[in-house]
């Protein structure tokens, strides 16, 4: 049984549809992450989870108990908020027992979850302290605390690092990571970075405009994206998008020459998909006029020009882009996706490679 | 740099020549008169110590005076905190009609007090005031509100609350609306009902407004004086006169200034007495962001 059902679930701001018939079921023990860009409906969605906000229409289940009129205390979630939401003139161990005082858990029991979560978040030292006297990322582990003292079958996350600084964030990707393996706590964690989902998740849901556009374990999301906008929304730099033509010996990259094939078959109303991290340079590949240089230390990203397309590439360590400003690529055949222009989606058809020694030249 | 504190006295020189001009010269010529003998035609003024506070003392009605400046004071700062809480929390909420109700609320405040007076003067008279009229209906009638020593202080603080709710409901609107949501969420989330909520969290969140609004409203009960010029006069029999109207009629009625300035020194003592108080022991119960 499903920790988490949402069942067709719907909600709407007087006109406006946030949401649109989600279905998402959550196991016991599972990582979540609704992941989307802002404006997408994930925050929204996590709020008719928690009670907070109420579905327009469509059901909540929570252990299998209908809870989609419930009051967001009678559901059994708690909470980490975007601002923490720690109450400023308590102590570090008042915010965590909050919960557990006002639902009248014994002393005895209340001081050992104080105890045991208070280690493991690393706040043994702290508890007498203020708020306001900790950083941003011992306030962070606070809410993660109270979260966990809950012992709630359900946390739900909105965006708990978006206010921290980079390093910070890895650290507490780790840390969130680790505290939800040993609780065993069923997270739905809600994020706009892809980065957050990929290195937490143990499913991902990545919604677009109040749907979900697809589903899956980070790896699948990333290996076989099914529509261009998840391709462009997992990966950094993002999934390249060329389009093809048709030309006489096979589809070749638009405003190349037309016989200069890269993939068998036709072209036209067809987007070749390309990780940057998948095209190599070539002394035998297609030839690419360089536009930028963009150095990031460990490795550089290149964006260069094939025909009337762009291609971003990833190099490792440091490129420096040779005088001419021509370089030739070359990436494995089974990098290739393939999606249909129109609609966007994954195009059926397995690509082939192009016979003979595939070129090109810069228009 | 070294003529920095030159400039540093010559920028608040204007504030402080005001502020001194104004009070702190008075409040020592105040001091040092209520030293000295009342001056007449035939006797000059000259130095008698503590005699001044002496006759003070033994002035029954300097004793009744006092007493009901405290019993005006306890009687209006509780409850006009509790309703200014009351009304602001009522008010915070989304509901229809809520800038008309905030308007309504701080009407009481916006009026001046002698209006005020007036309206309530209206109110308290026996048979034809409001309230008679509306105990009539039940048979009680003919009660001279403002004429009875038993009911007109009651009475004047009725009104002060009217009057001062509103005024600090202001403050309290503004406290609650830059308290972030998430809070009431979080708790919610926890299992706090409204109450607990209120009690654990917001309360003392509010902590340093309280804080403000209590020392301007003990403050008040001291200075606001308007009133009785219109409906009391202090009366009857000293029933509802208190301490600045006291310092008032021995100043400018009984002509005894030396007696003014020996009041004057007990409330500004007293004054200074309450509030440092309240900044020693209440301070540190306030939580402040």
């Amino acid at each position: 049984m499903s920790t988490l059902r949402l069942e067709g679930v719907e909600k709407h701001f007087g006109g406006v549809r946030v949401l649109e018939r989600l279905d998402i079921a959550v196991e016991s023990g599972e990582f979540l992450v609704l992941l989307g860009p802002s404006g997408c409906g994930k925050t929204t969605a996590l709020r008719i989870i928690s009670g907070l906000e109420e579905a327009s229409g469509g059901r909540v289940l929570i252990d299998g108990r209908d809870v989609t009129r419930a009051a967001p205390s009678a559901r059994g979630v708690s909470m980490v908020f975007q601002s923490y939401a720690l109450f400023p003139h308590l102590s570090v161990a008042e915010n965590i027992v909050f919960g557990l005082k006002v639902r009248r858990v014994a002393r005895a029991e209340r001081d050992r979850r104080l105890k045991r979560v208070a280690e493991m978040v690393g706040l043994a030292d702290l508890l007498d302290r203020k708020p306001a006297q900790l950083s941003g990322g011992q306030r962070q582990r606070i809410a993660l605390a109270r979260a966990a003292a809950a012992e709630h079958p359900l946390c739900l996350m909105d965006e708990p690092l978006s206010n921290l600084d980079a390093k910070l964030r890895q650290e507490m990707r780790a840390e969130i990571r680790a505290l939800q393996q040993s609780l065993g706590m069923t997270v739905v964690y809600v994020t706009h970075d892809q980065v957050e989902a990929m290195s937490m998740a143990d499913r991902v849901v990545l919604l677009r405009d109040g749907r979900v556009e697809q589903s899956g374990p980070p790896a699948e999301l990333y290996a076989r994206p099914e529509t261009t906008f998840v391709a462009q929304f997992i990966g950094v730099p993002p999934m390249n998008l060329v389009a093809l033509a048709d030309g006489p010996r096979g589809a070749v990259i638009s405003g190349c020459a037309p016989g200069a094939a890269v993939l068998d078959g036709p072209g036209e109303g067809v987007l070749m998909g390309l990780r940057p991290e998948h095209v190599s340079l070539s002394e035998t590949g297609i030839p690419a006029r360089i536009e930028a240089v963009d150095y990031h230390g460990a490795d550089t990203v290149v964006s260069t020009r094939i025909g009337d397309q762009r291609l971003q590439i990833r190099i490792a360590g440091h490129f420096v882009a040779p005088k001419d400003g021509e370089v030739r690529l070359a990436w494995p055949f089974e990098a290739v996706h393939l999606f249909e222009a129109e609609s966007g989606r994954r195009a059926d058809l397995p690509p082939k490679p192009a016979k003979g020694n595939p070129q090109c030249s810069v228009v | 740099m070294r003529k920095e504190w030159v400039t540093g006295y010559l920028l608040i020189l204007p504030a402080a020549v005001v502020l001194a001009a104004f009070t702190h010269v008075p409040i020592v010529r105040t001091v040092h008169d209520s030293l000295f003998s009342r001056a007449s035609a035939i006797r000059p003024s000259r130095f008698v110590g503590t005699g001044n506070f002496e006759t003070l003392a033994s002035d029954p009605v300097f004793w009744k005076v006092l007493g009901n400046n405290l019993a005006f004071a306890l009687g209006t700062v509780p409850v006009s905190i509790a309703l200014a809480l009351v009304m602001a929390l009522l008010v915070n909420r989304k509901i229809r009609g809520q800038g008309t109700l905030r308007l309504a609320y701080f009407l009481p405040t916006m009026l001046p007090m002698i209006a005020a007076a007036n309206l309530w003067l209206f109110f308290y008279t026996p048979d034809i005031g409001l309230l008679d009229q509306i105990l009539g209906a039940f048979g009680v009638s003919g009660t001279n509100w403002l004429g009875d020593p038993d009911t007109v202080m009651p009475c004047l603080i009725a009104m002060t609350v009217w009057k001062e709710a509103g005024f600090f409901m202001i403050f309290y609107l503004a406290a609650l609306q830059t308290q972030p949501p998430e809070l009431w969420e979080a708790a919610h989330l926890e299992g706090a009902s409204r109450w607990v909520y209120f009690r654990r969290v917001l309360f003392p969140m509010l902590m340093p407004t309280t804080m403000f609004v209590l020392i301007n409203a003990v403050l008040n009960a001291f200075k606001l004086v308007d009133h009785l010029f219109i409906m009391t006069k202090g009366g009857p029999n000293n029933a509802s006169n208190l301490l600045l109207y006291y310092i008032f009629e021995n100043a400018f009625a009984f002509n005894d200034m030396p007696a003014a300035a020996a009041l004057t020194t007990v409330l500004l003592a007293l004054l200074a007495l309450l509030a440092v108080s309240q900044f020693l022991f209440l301070d540190k119960r306030v939580h402040y962001r």
